[in-house]
């Protein structure tokens, strides 16, 4: 679609059911994750994507209960007009990224396991946005997109 | 939970859950009890069950065969399906230096072959 | 941006004299209709804002078109589209310009992937408006206003034809990139060769990747060659997804040996920073056969008529 001009109109995407789950300790990542990967089936995520959303939320659940100690990661089905969706929003009240582009920068190619995880669950969604505030706090968004259905 | 299996001069390692601290550092000082109290040659670790890696998991896998191989034991990780060796190499989680193998069956096959080479070499 | 960069019309609607002429008889448009068409002229293209915001206004408020909307630059460019359509609609010309103006419109649909029916739907509306603008132009006379009105919706038909054939095309080539199967071949047990034709773009290469994968695991496969000789343009991340694939072979057990990367692209690549020192390459196909069968265990003896296996 490299011929569009894009703008930030907000597409019509409606919201369905969200589920909660809060992280306090290290078996709600475990939790987190089966949930992640049952909405991910329920929207209509094929082949290898409920693992890798699974694998994402893992990776941030974990980031929450390191770097902030307590959080929470909320699932949503999402719906556009051709397609259905998986939203997960990760909240936290902790410290806060100093550097987001550092944070978010590819370290991968060094083949060491990554810092935060970040950079990596950005590559197994198709969108994320991340919100940090020192002092305040975190907020990772993430979607997945089952392919068009016509 | 784990559970850990002798085979004559093998240990089999069947990972059947995700792991947390508590139970990773429990599991690396069995382990390593065992290849010493056992002279184990080799260990086989199998991960078929879990349906997710993440970097903990892969540190985790790191560690416990390189733990195993300076106790002289060849160490073998098994069982990473399809849809995790796929989100593994997105994360940048390689594994790298640990050798790797389809499945347990595969992974006690390589074992033999790795000692009989060393015994011949 | 915005209009003026598309692919070729006639790349996806033959777009020759005789085919729009076809298209004409089809649905039966005659000298009279543009008669008729132009009479109501003026009638229509004194509303064509009302009308085309009235489009518009419904296009919008569908989940089905968001997409359309949130593609577009500027909102304001889709209503004049719009307009500038329904005046050429009784502009009185349907030659090969208007066939390809339809054509970029339909484009603009399928590319937004706008669902047909809510298309036709709002084509729909905007012919009822019409027809109450031709009823009250003559005065509700029945005869007069069916008379106008059918011509005109000869057009419309003319129209939707095109639309549905670019959104039908659209959709068929979609489908035919996800149904793209690539082979898997075993070769003898426990190796496999995985042939890449053409271009790699990252849906593809996850296709790849996972069928790969899928294909090691039911061969119980412990070499894998892939054969790039037939990809169009190996650049960095291409490389980079072939590094991804063969990692995660590695974790399934197998080890992969890369062929058909020439020296010259090998060396391109290398000098993009990309480390190719983890890729085990071998030139061509068959020496990357020799490879793996020494990896296998076997040993080839090759004379000039024949192998022996020993």
């Amino acid at each position: 679609m490299g011929w569009f001009n894009l703008l930030n109109v907000q597409p019509r995407i409606i919201m369905g059911e969200s589920v909660r789950v809060p992280i306090e300790i290290e078996s709600d990542i475990v939790v987190a994750r089966r949930k992640g990967r049952e909405v991910s089936v329920q929207v209509g995520l094929s082949g290898s994507d409920p693992t890798l959303v699974a694998t994402a939320i893992s990776e941030i659940s974990r980031n929450i209960l390191v770097y902030a100690q307590r959080g929470e990661i909320v699932i949503t089905q999402l719906r556009e007009w051709n397609r259905s969706g998986i939203l997960v929003v990760a909240r936290d009240s902790g410290p806060g990224i100093r550097n987001v582009d550092l944070a978010m920068q590819d370290g991968y190619s060094t083949g060491k396991s990554l810092g935060l995880g970040l950079p990596g669950a950005k590559r197994l969604m198709d969108e994320f946005t991340i919100e940090s505030t020192v002092g305040t706090g975190t907020t990772i968004t993430m979607k997945k997109w089952a392919r068009v259905v016509w | 939970m784990v559970a850990i299996l002798k085979q004559g001069a093998v240990l089999v390692v069947c990972v059947q859950s995700a792991l947390n601290d508590r139970d990773l550092i429990e599991l690396k000082d069995d382990l390593s009890d065992r290849v010493g109290r056992f002279r184990s040659r080799g260990v086989v670790i199998d991960i078929s069950a879990l349906d997710i890696v993440d970097s903990f998991a892969a540190r985790t896998l790191r560690d416990i065969s390189h733990m195993t191989r300076l106790r002289g034991a060849i160490t073998f990780v098994v069982g990473i399906v399809p849809d995790v060796a796929f989100a593994m190499v997105e994360l940048g989680l390689t594994l790298d230096g640990v050798d790797t193998a389809l499945d347990l069956e595969d992974g006690l096959v390589q074992l033999a072959e790795r000692a009989a080479t060393n015994n011949n070499g | 941006m915005g209009l003026n960069n598309f692919p070729e019309a006639s790349a996806y609607l033959r777009l020759e004299d005789e085919d729009v002429d076809r298209r004409k008889m089809f649905v039966n448009l005659q000298s009279e209709d543009l008669l008729h068409i132009a009479v109501i002229k003026d009638v229509v293209g004194a509303h064509a804002n009302e009308l085309a915001d009235e489009f518009f206004e419904f296009l919008s408020t569908l989940p089905e078109t968001s997409l359309l909307f949130q593609e577009y630059g500027q909102l304001d460019e889709v209503k004049r589209l719009k307009r500038a359509h329904i005046l050429a609609m009784v502009a009185g010309k349907y030659d090969r310009e208007y066939v390809e103006q339809r054509v970029r419109l339909g484009l603009i649909y399928g590319k937004a992937g706008v669902a047909v029916r809510a298309f036709l739907g709002a084509f729909c509306r905007l012919m009822t408006s019409i027809g109450s603008l031709i009823a009250e132009f003559f005065h509700d006379d029945p005869r007069e206003t069916f008379t106008h009105f059918a011509s005109l919706e000869k057009l419309a038909f003319f129209d939707i034809g095109i639309i549905c054939d670019v959104l039908i095309e659209t959709r068929e080539r979609v489908i035919a990139i996800e149904h793209t199967v690539t082979p898997v071949l075993q070769v003898r047990d426990s190796l496999l060769i995985l042939p890449i034709v053409g271009v790699i773009d990252s849906l593809r290469a996850k296709q790849l990747t996972d069928t790969l994968l899928r294909a090691i695991r039911e061969n119980r496969a412990k070499v894998v060659i892939i054969d790039i000789t037939g990809v169009a343009a190996v650049d960095s991340r291409v490389a980079n997804h072939i590094i991804q694939t063969v990692a995660a072979s590695r974790l399934m057990g197998a080890r992969v040996i890369v062929t058909g990367l020439s020296a010259d692209v090998a060396q391109s690549i290398v000098t993009l920073g990309i480390d190719l020192g983890a890729l085990h390459t071998v030139g061509d196909l068959e020496g990357g056969l020799e490879e793996a069968e020494r990896l296998l265990g076997y040993t080839m003896i090759r004379s000039s008529s024949s192998s022996i296996e020993r």
